[in-house]
């Protein structure tokens, strides 16, 4: 046992996947990461190796999500908060912990609210900039308007996770196949 | 208020005493442990809202079984064995003693715990701390936590230590199992995580230590078992997961073409592990031993019954016509083996699991998927909850990206708006068009019916016919062709009158052609099934059974057949066409409701042939592995992802809701008549020479009736399965209490909507929390698990902010009477939640 039970304790993965996305960990630098985690050793990863796993590669979010489960916040990852981030995008993760998540990564600016700025950046990836700026302004305030529940002129958290409860597709999309 | 917390649950014994119970009663124990878990968690209501509030239905939280007099009774029957009583022991209690905030009128004597929930609802702001990734995560949701925050800053962090000692004690009182839970869903790294758990460990091997001698060594030892017992089959699942078929071959459908196309998928997997389960019944049951009996088999084999299933495979243990009606003995040890007992109990037990797990995919999906349908709607939900983080292919993504923009354009443009407008003479119009489709519809649905009738009756009498045996079997060929043709044609047809009409939204078409679909095919199912019922098995010939069953084998092979055809010509033609000579064409998409329909279809077939044919399964099994390869290649090659939003759980709900109403449900009822109505043949088969095939279990009862030890088997049976006031008794219960939920479902509706108006008349008002906590009410009230009536007592403390905030005083008082009122909803609501205890599963469905 490579990792220590700790890790398995801790994270949704049982066993046998947890040591499959070990070695997908270990894929992206051979030469940094040691085989053994026994005296745990201090390994990250830059973000330039995580984005570039076929998983994220296309992904227009990548850079945030990668940010959001690192914990330096700049997407430069250890095998933890790799495994928490595999663990959260499994579909073993629960609608609460997925939502709070898709929220951080909707949340560009960190401010614990999506604002008019991160809608429209969210807008944007998902476009690729293919709208004029008039029509992202509009989607945006209308999303805001539909979702706001507390009239703040922006969502927080339980706006957000009240939106997703609405969204019965949700678990299934918010889950990448490792 | 130190008391309260953690009452009597500190105390070892309880502790492994329930442990224990995990294995023998895991609804008793998931409440028992529930109303732990919420002491370890009950400071933080807001946190509770967050995690539980919402869409969370996981074991651990599910707080609408608590009744407020539980936790009360327990703290007054064990007030001495808390550990924790005296303040001394646990200081972070000791302040804020001035928090004697009395509920409103409300409130009774057996709420008393929430009192003193309120008063401890200060320290909530800095426990939230510690379920957050980074500090200031969660303070805005606590005003009082802020106000903190500002006015001693010092005190805070020995706070929030404080109070991660007190999750962690928490913890440490809980089970193993529902720990380990515990801590995996809360977001915090793993680091956090790490630290939390072997903080908690420690504080467990500490507890232990010090009341060890409380600990015998029995349960110490059933408390291993136990443990290691959770762990085998942990590891056993995963190695299951693994095993499991085409992972990654599911994994590159998702990444190149998104969810929607890969339910199809899917369902088609789920399918298939049903058929192999039914397979496995049906060959251990039946086919092994009547293999073991059987003879040599003499009869030529030429190839074309591969097709027909006639011929050679007439003396196989194929069909029906082959079992025997004896009893297969083994000399050696004198034991026997009931073949016709064997037949009917594995098809009646196979259908009955198949019932039940039906149901329970069905209930589960529709719990997963339907939580609140009617707001589903709007560019919101729509916008965030959109992307599909499963596709992983570059051209994919760009194509998806492209896709979404025109969507937004669309819905911004407001195409939809113009169709709302219209005079009353378009609308008429419009009406009298979906009118006339459906009457087509309908009529071409009948015209076949007519048509697969006629062809059927022929059959019949080709068999009569006089012709070389050869050509016989040839022409039997020809009503599963017709019936094939007419189920690849019509759907075509079909799909043009949508052309025709114009639905106001694409949704709608879709559900009309889904319909109508249905319609066409169980139609002719039931055409079908009328004439082997009503000819066929009244034509007095030689094994009627057999018949059927080479029917349903050639019905199956030619639509097999077909299938493949349709997606080579449906498909790669489409694509020659559309890129070479037609540009404007362009590539086909994957008609994901089109080749359900078909799946669903040849699984109806397959049931009702199981009787005939007890290793029609077996078929099914080896056409699906081929058809899931075809399907495959042919998407890859030739499709490109679908345009239109296509919603793919609803959309898998209604095709497993589907697959049970018309579908199963016509089979049983086939089944049924087959069983107690019609004479089996005289001369084959394992129910020759009785009336009906049910005199087999009533003879059998018969002969039990003369054992005395097994009299209460003949008392159940003719007092239960075969009395008629039993099942009369048992429908009017299941009526009943159908209409209580039903009751109990409107009650609530009620009580969202009077929640909602409150929010609205709130939302006018600058006071933000007790909106706020209204709406989490809400949440929690709408989704029918939740942790309804918990989250509401954030009020008490944060009723005290306006005193050192600069908010008028008039303000607040304003705001008392309303929230009290809101309260008492509140509580009306939770009463009624408690109804409804209802075992929350997490497990996904994943057919």
């Amino acid at each position: 046992c490579k990792l220590g039970q700790s890790v398995f304790l801790c994270c949704l993965y049982t066993f046998p996947s947890l040591s499959r996305l070990f070695y997908r960990y270990r894929d992206l630098a051979p030469q940094l990461v040691p085989l053994s985690y026994i005296d745990k050793p201090d390994v990250k990863l830059p973000y330039e190796l995580i984005g570039s796993m076929a998983e994220l590669k296309d992904n227009p979010f990548r850079q945030r999500i990668a940010e959001v489960f690192s914990e330096d916040g700049e997407g430069n990852m250890t095998l933890d908060d790799f495994l928490d981030m595999f663990s959260v995008l499994s579909e073993m993760a629960p609608r609460d912990l997925k939502a709070y998540y898709a929220f951080k990564i909707y949340d560009f600016n960190n401010d614990d609210y999506i604002c008019k700025s991160d809608l429209e950046k969210t807008v944007n990836k998902l476009t690729r900039n293919e709208l004029t700026l008039e029509e992202v302004c509009l989607v945006c305030d209308k999303v805001i308007d539909e979702a706001d529940q507390d009239n703040d002129g922006r969502l927080s958290v339980e706006d957000f996770q009240h939106m997703i409860a609405r969204a019965p597709d949700f678990l299934s999309t918010f889950h990448i196949r490792i | 208020m130190t008391y309260h917390y953690n009452e009597a649950f500190e105390n070892p014994d309880y502790r492994y005493s329930e442990t224990l119970e995990i294995d023998r009663s895991r609804e008793r124990n998931s409440s028992f442990l529930q109303n732990h878990h919420d002491s370890s968690l009950d400071d933080d209501s807001l946190y509770d809202s967050y995690e539980g509030g919402r869409g969370q239905r996981n074991q651990d939280y599910p707080m609408a079984s608590m009744q407020p007099g539980f936790r009360y009774s327990h703290s007054a029957s064990r007030p001495n064995t808390n550990p924790y009583g005296n303040p001394h022991t646990n200081p972070s209690f000791e302040y804020e003693p001035e928090f004697a905030y009395t509920s409103p009128s409300t409130f009774h004597a057996g709420d008393g715990p929430y009192v003193r929930r309120a008063s401890d609802m200060s320290d909530g702001g800095s426990f939230s701390q510690s379920y957050n990734r980074r500090q200031a995560d969660l303070v805005y949701r606590m005003p009082s936590s802020l106000l903190r925050l500002d006015s001693n800053a010092e005190t805070y962090d020995k706070d929030k230590y404080k109070h991660e000692e007190k999750l962690i004690k928490n913890l440490a009182s809980i089970s193993s199992k529902e720990r380990v839970k515990a801590i995996q869903k809360t977001p915090k790294t793993m680091k956090e995580k790490r630290d939390i758990r072997n903080k908690v460990l420690m504080e467990k091997t500490k507890k232990s230590v010090s009341s060890s001698t409380q600990i015998n060594c029995c349960t110490q030892c059933l408390y291993k078992t136990a443990l290691s017992y959770q762990r085998f089959k942990n590891g056993m699942s995963e190695y299951l997961h693994l095993l499991q078929l085409w992972q990654k071959t599911l994994k590159v459908i998702g990444g190149k073409f998104g969810t929607s196309v890969l339910s199809y998928f899917v369902f088609l997997k789920w399918l298939l592990t049903f058929n192999i389960f039914s397979f496995l019944v049906n060959f251990s049951f039946i086919t092994i031993p009547q293999l073991i009996a059987s003879g040599p088999n003499n009869l030529s084999f030429n190839g074309l019954e591969l097709l027909t299933g006639a011929g050679y495979f007439k003396k196989t243990v194929l069909y029906y016509g082959f079992y025997t009606n004896s009893t297969i003995t083994k000399t050696e040890n004198n034991s026997s083996y009931d073949m016709q007992l064997a037949y009917i109990f594995t098809i009646g037990i196979y259908f009955i699991i198949c019932f039940f797990s039906l149901v329970y995919s069905m209930a589960k999906s529709f719990r997963k998927n339907f939580i609140n349908p009617q707001t589903y709607s709007g560019s919101a939900a729509k916008l965030l909850c959109i992307w599909d983080f499963n596709i992983t292919n570059e051209k994919a993504v760009k194509l998806k990206q492209s896709n979404l923009s025109t969507q937004i354009k669309e819905s911004l443009s407001e195409v939809t708006l113009e169709v709302l407008n219209l005079s009353p003479k378009q609308r008429i119009a419009r009406i009298a068009v979906h009118l006339l489709v459906w009457m087509a519809s309908l009529g071409i649905a009948a015209a076949c019916c007519a048509g697969v009738y006629f062809f059927s009756r022929n059959n019949l009498q080709l068999l009569e016919g006089n012709k070389s045996e050869l050509e016989n079997e040839a022409a039997t060929l020809v009503l599963p062709i017709v019936v094939s043709l007419l189920n690849l044609l019509i759907p075509f047809c079909f799909a043009l009158f949508g052309l025709i009409e114009k639905f106001q939204y694409p949704r709608h078409q879709l559900y009309a052609t889904v319909i109508r679909n249905v319609f066409l095919k169980i139609a002719i199912i039931g055409i079908l099934c009328y004439y082997w019922l009503n000819d066929v098995a009244t034509s007095e010939k030689e094994c009627w059974e057999s018949l059927v069953g080479q029917d349903i084998y050639r019905l199956i092979v030619i639509d097999f057949i077909f299938c493949l055809l349709a997606s080579f010509f449906g498909e790669f033609v489409r694509r020659i066409i559309g890129t070479k000579c037609c540009k404007k064409l362009g590539v086909p998409e994957f008609d994901i409701a089109r080749n359900v329909l078909d799946l669903i279809y040849t699984q109806t077939l397959a049931w009702i042939g199981i009787f005939f044919a007890p290793l029609m399964p077996a078929m099914q099994i080896i056409s699906f592995f081929i058809i899931f390869y075809v399907k495959k290649v042919s998407l890859m090659r030739n499709c490109q992802p679908p345009r239109k939003v296509w919603r793919a759980s609803q959309m898998t709900t209604l095709f497993i809701f589907l697959l049970f109403f018309p579908s199963f449900t016509g089979v049983l009822s086939v089944m049924a008549v087959i069983i107690w109505r019609r004479t089996p043949s005289k001369q084959c088969g394992p129910f020759q020479g009785l009336t009906s095939i049910i005199d087999a279990v009533s003879g059998w009862m018969h002969i039990l009736d003369s054992y005395s030890s097994s009299k209460w088997v003949v008392w159940i049976y003719y007092n239960l399965i075969g009395s008629v006031h039993f099942f009369f008794i048992l429908t009017v219960i299941v009526l009943i209490i159908t209409y209580l939920y039903w009751q109990i479902i409107e009650g609530r509706r009620i009580m969202v909507r009077l929640l909602h108006e409150q929010i609205i008349n709130r939302s006018s008002s600058s006071y933000q929390p007790y909106r706020r906590a209204a709406l989490q009410m809400t949440a929690s009230i709408e989704r029918p698990f939740g942790r309804n009536g918990r989250d509401f007592y954030v009020e008490p403390s944060s009723a005290r902010i306006p005193e050192k905030t600069s908010l008028p005083p008039a303000d607040t008082e304003g705001c008392q009477p309303g929230i009290s009122e809101t309260l008492a909803l509140a509580l009306r609501a939770r009463q009624q939640a408690e109804w409804e205890m209802e075992d929350n599963d997490d497990e996904d469905f994943r057919p």
